[in-house]
C-alpha cells in the first residue's frame, strides 16, 4: 500500500495538487460543504421515517425531495475525496481511519439505497413504519456521523488510534 | 481597547488547557465542529434554496423554516461550543490570523443578513408563504445566506492551512487506544 502510496504521489496530478497551494484547502470545503447536503438529506429521509420531519407528505415525496441532493452531494465528495487522495496519498493510505471510513460510507450508501428502494413505495401521508425500518434509519444517522468523525480523525491518526493506527 | 489581557485570560483558561494536553480533545472536539457547521450550512442551504425558487415550491415557507431552523439552531450552538473550545487553545494565534478573521466577518454578516431578513421581509410572509417566486428581497436574502456560509467554512478551513501553530502530538504522552 505505501507502494502504490508512493507512485501516485510522485504522479504529475499528485504534485500539482501538493504544490498549488489553494487546491487541497478548496477541496476540503467543498467536501465539508456537501457533508452538510448529504448528511442533513439523509437526516431528513430518516428522520420522516422515524415521524419527527414532515409526516404531511408521503414517505416517497421526502425521498424525491431530498435523494437526489444526497446522491449529487455524494458524488461532489467522491470526486473531491479521490482527488484529495491522489494529492495526499500517504496520509490517507496509512490511516486506519481513513479505511473504516471508506467501509463505513460503503454501508452508508448501499443502505441508503436500498431504504429508498424498498420504503418509497410505502406513498401514505402519516404512514407509520415497522420497528426495523425505524431501526435501520438510527443507524443510518449514526453511520453518517461515524463517517464524518473518521474523516476528520484522519488527521489525527496517532491520537486517535494509538498503537492501532498504521502510521505507527 | 487593548483586548490582549481578555485574550491570554481565555488561552490561559482550564479548557484551554486541556484541548492543549488531551491527546484526544483536538480531534473530537474538531469532528464535532465540523459536523455541527456542515449541518447549519446544509440546513440552512434547504430554507435558502426555497427561497429561491429552486426546491420545495409548493410547501409553505413558514413550515419549511420551521421544520429545517430547529436543526439550524441547535448545530449552530453546538459548532459555537466546539469553536471556542478551539479558539481558546491557541486564542492569541487565531485574533491575527486573517483566514479567522474573514471566517468571523462573514458569520457576522450572515447573521446581519438573518437578522434584517426577519425584521423587515419575514413580516410580511402571510402574504407570500406559499407563493413561488417569492418577493425580491427573500430571494436576494436567500441567496446571500448561501454565498456566506459558502464563505465562512471556506475560510474555516483555510484556517487549518494558516494556523502558524503545532497541534502535534505532546511530548512525553503515552498514546494508546483508550476507547
Amino acid at each position: 500500500m505505501r507502494a502504490l502510496a508512493a507512485w501516485l504521489q510522485a504522479t504529475h496530478a499528485s504534485h500539482t495538487i501538493q504544490t498549488v497551494s489553494w487546491v487541497i484547502p478548496l477541496l476540503q470545503s467543498i467536501h465539508i460543504l456537501m457533508i452538510g447536503v448529504v448528511f442533513v438529506s439523509s437526516l431528513m429521509i430518516c428522520l420522516r421515517v422515524l415521524g419527527g420531519v414532515r409526516t404531511d407528505e408521503p414517505f416517497a415525496a421526502v425521498w424525491r425531495r431530498f435523494a437526489p441532493w444526497m446522491w449529487a452531494g455524494l458524488v461532489l465528495m467522491a470526486v473531491t475525496g479521490l482527488t484529495l487522495v491522489v494529492g495526499e496519498p500517504l496520509r490517507e493510505f496509512t490511516a486506519l481511519s481513513f479505511w473504516i471510513k471508506m467501509a463505513l460510507v460503503a454501508g452508508g450508501v448501499a443502505g441508503t439505497a436500498a431504504y429508498g428502494r424498498s420504503l418509497a413505495r410505502l406513498a401514505l401521508p402519516g404512514a407509520g413504519f415497522s420497528v426495523p425500518a425505524r431501526a435501520g434509519a438510527v443507524l443510518i444517522i449514526f453511520l453518517w456521523l461515524a463517517v464524518i468523525f473518521l474523516g476528520r480523525a484522519i488527521a489525527y491518526d496517532r491520537e486517535v488510534w494509538g498503537s492501532l493506527s498504521l502510521h505507527a | 481597547m487593548d483586548i490582549a489581557p481578555f485574550v491570554q485570560a481565555i488561552q490561559a483558561s482550564p479548557p484551554a488547557e486541556w484541548m492543549r494536553t488531551s491527546v484526544k480533545a483536538m480531534p473530537i472536539v474538531e469532528s464535532v465542529h465540523v459536523l455541527a457547521a456542515a449541518t447549519v450550512f446544509g440546513s440552512v442551504f434547504v430554507v435558502d434554496l426555497r427561497l429561491l425558487g429552486l426546491i420545495d415550491t409548493a410547501r409553505p415557507v413558514t413550515r419549511i423554516a420551521r421544520e429545517m431552523l430547529r436543526l439550524t439552531w441547535v448545530a449552530f450552538g453546538v459548532a459555537v461550543i466546539a469553536g471556542a473550545l478551539m479558539f481558546s487553545a491557541n486564542a492569541h494565534t487565531y485574533v491575527v490570523n486573517t483566514a479567522f478573521r474573514l471566517k468571523m466577518a462573514a458569520l457576522l454578516l450572515a447573521g446581519v443578513n438573518m437578522v434584517v431578513f426577519h425584521a423587515l421581509t419575514y413580516r410580511t410572509v402571510d402574504s407570500w408563504d406559499r407563493s413561488n417566486p417569492v418577493p425580491l428581497p427573500a430571494r436576494i436574502a436567500g441567496l446571500t445566506s448561501i454565498l456566506l456560509w459558502v464563505c465562512v467554512i471556506c475560510c474555516a478551513r483555510w484556517i487549518g492551512f494558516t494556523k502558524g501553530y503545532d497541534f502535534s502530538i505532546p511530548q512525553n504522552t503515552h498514546i494508546d487506544f483508550q476507547f
